[in-house]
């Protein structure tokens, strides 16, 4: 798929702070892309860079083919934002927010009203649409902040956080309705520190971490980049030998053996769907009687702490 | 254009939530009128305010000048308050340029400030007498020009000062030097004749004597007030500078300090 975002040394220091450092990333037509990061990694900033609200310090980027800094105007006219917080006034009401929102994006008055009652009813908004804003849940005045992109449907929606606060049900409505943006023709680049959002919903994720991108793909590449990362629990009827623990050791997709029980054994292996059946069959030539097997593979938490040697909650507090 | 009327839109319907707190500021001004004037008509020298038959009819207009400074200085505070809740980068992401937010913002104080000084202006028309057609138009382009200059400076104020504390410390600065150095409570007349007998500052002459809210003050007095001397229209040219200065002050604001 072609480009539809180019991002080339892209930095920006708040005084002695850099808080996005010479990030180089491309955004392809059409996918979600997850931006992976603890809190203060540089995905807020970079969005903000993007949407041309602030100034790059150096470097730039292409969106849709206008250059940041010399066609800001241009480039806005492709975004929608969902912010982290959301952005309104506490007097306002959520449909005069998000009605005020289409009309600014050009929407006619009659596809306005319409997409309007049909976004604020999907997300459940429809009977407090006359309250003011300060009247509101946490919850609620995030999904009026979403309201607005879908109302809007941008060739670009950047989305930040987009479940923060919202219940476990509405976080399944929100990914749904992203995934239909998605399919309608935006691309969308979905920041969030939660791991399975981004694990659930991205086509591609970008890991950020003190401003610098680390990696960037599929979550199944990154996953399985990730040497030693699928990990097979085997627990024997009997005690396991020495004799079996070396023979499985033997296998090449095997990493590293360890014993947590004298009949429970932790393998930790690449390509865990190839290698199970052999070991399974070496299990049954030897006559080493299995009671039971469970096999997990890699998270995304596994793939940030592999590229930064923390944990996403370590990370966290360690930028707070 | 039609970016600029989105957000004179947005600023009019956000004024118009607070109706019944504009209402009670309204009649608060209408209090001062009618209960400060008519007392200080007892208390000033009758030689200073002669010429304008009651302290009252002297002091309408100036209160209208204030209420349209007051009211046209409060996009300000809203931006102020859009900065501290980075509501700022919501309107910054908006499909428009930064020039056309910034000319939204400025003619939207600046309505706001003719909307709510319209009661006050129609009490002075009331109580002092009616002005020509032409005296109206005059009187509403100049009103409205520094309306919009006033807004501008509030905007400019408002981006510039990043805590509320700060905000407001420097809207009173402002309030009070420009209420206190201009002809809204005293003529001018006085005021320069304190000057030259050493028992006011000279510098606040000055003050006063190129102060737009006097210019604006004194134009609705000579239009509406019999036997005043004749209007002089080259003082319209401190509104025109005043605002010139600060539409242009909140422009480069919002494009340069907000977006660092």
């Amino acid at each position: 798929m072609p480009s539809i975002i180019q991002i080339s040394n892209l930095t920006k220091k708040f005084g002695n702070i850099v808080a996005v450092d010479h990030l180089d990333l491309e955004v392809e037509d059409g996918e979600i892309l997850g931006l992976l990061g603890p809190n203060g990694a540089g995905k807020t900033t970079t969005i903000l860079m993007l949407a041309t609200v602030i100034r790059p310090t150096e470097g730039t980027a292409t969106v849709g083919g206008f250059d940041i800094r010399k066609n800001p105007e241009k480039v806005r006219e492709l975004f929608g934002i969902v912010f982290q917080e959301p952005k309104m006034l506490w007097v306002s009401t959520p449909w005069d927010i998000v009605n005020w929102h289409a009309k600014v994006c050009g929407l006619s008055t009659e596809e306005r009203k319409r997409r309007v009652k049909e976004v604020l009813e999907s997300l459940d908004m429809w009977e407090h649409r006359r309250k003011n804003v300060h009247a509101l849940s946490g919850g609620m005045r995030k999904r009026v902040e979403l309201a607005k992109v879908l109302v809007q449907r941008p060739k670009i929606a950047i989305v930040d956080e987009p479940t923060a606060q919202i219940d476990v049900v509405g976080k399944h409505r929100v990914w749904n309705m992203l995934r239909r943006l998605r399919d309608e023709g935006s691309t969308l680049i979905l920041a969030t520190n939660e791991l399975y959002e981004a694990d659930e919903l991205s086509d591609r994720v970008a890991i950020m971490h003190r401003g610098k991108l680390l990696v960037c793909d599929t979550p199944k590449t990154l996953k399985d980049s990730i040497v030693g990362g699928d990990i097979v629990e085997i627990q024997l009827e009997n005690d396991a030998s020495a004799k079996i623990v070396e023979e499985l050791k033997n296998f090449k997709e095997v990493v590293n053996i360890l014993q947590v029980k004298p009949c429970i054994l932790r393998l930790y292996l690449n390509k865990v769907e190839e290698v199970v059946p052999k070991i399974m069959n070496t299990l049954v030539k030897k006559n080493v009687p299995v009671t039971s097997i469970h096999m997990s593979e890699p998270s995304l938490d596994d793939v940030f702490a592999h590229y930064t040697g923390l944990t996403i909650e370590e990370a966290q507090k360690s930028g707070e | 254009m039609k970016a600029i009327m989105h957000i004179v839109e947005h600023d009019l319907r956000n004024f118009f939530r607070y109706k019944w707190w504009l209402v009670g500021l309204i009649s608060m001004n209408l209090a001062d009128l009618f209960i400060m004037a008519i007392v200080y008509n007892y208390m000033v020298s009758s030689a200073v305010i002669a010429q304008y038959d009651t302290y009252f009819k002297f002091f309408a207009p100036g209160l209208t000048v204030t209420g349209l400074f007051a009211s046209a200085f409060m996009i300000g505070r809203e931006i102020n308050m859009e900065r501290r809740r980075e509501v700022h980068h919501y309107m910054l992401s908006l499909p428009m340029t930064r020039m056309e937010l910034a000319i939204g913002r400025v003619l939207s104080g600046g309505i706001r400030g003719m909307i709510y000084m319209s009661p006050l202006l129609l009490t002075c028309f009331v109580f002092l007498g009616f002005p020509t057609v032409w005296e109206l138009l005059v009187i509403l382009i100049v009103l409205f020009l520094m309306a919009l200059g006033i807004s501008g400076l509030s905007i400019a104020i408002a981006v510039s000062t990043a805590s509320l504390e700060k905000f407001i410390t420097a809207r009173g600065l402002v309030y009070y030097t420009l209420f206190f150095c201009s002809s809204v409570f005293y003529p001018l007349s006085l005021i320069q004749q304190l000057g030259a007998e050493g028992k006011f500052p000279a510098p606040l002459v000055i003050l006063a004597e190129v102060n737009p809210l006097s210019s604006a003050s004194d134009m609705i007095r000579s239009f509406l007030l019999p036997d005043l001397p004749a209007f002089s229209y080259t003082s319209i040219l401190n509104v025109v500078v005043f605002s010139a200065i600060f539409i242009l002050s909140a422009a480069f604001a919002y494009i340069k300090i907000l977006e660092r």
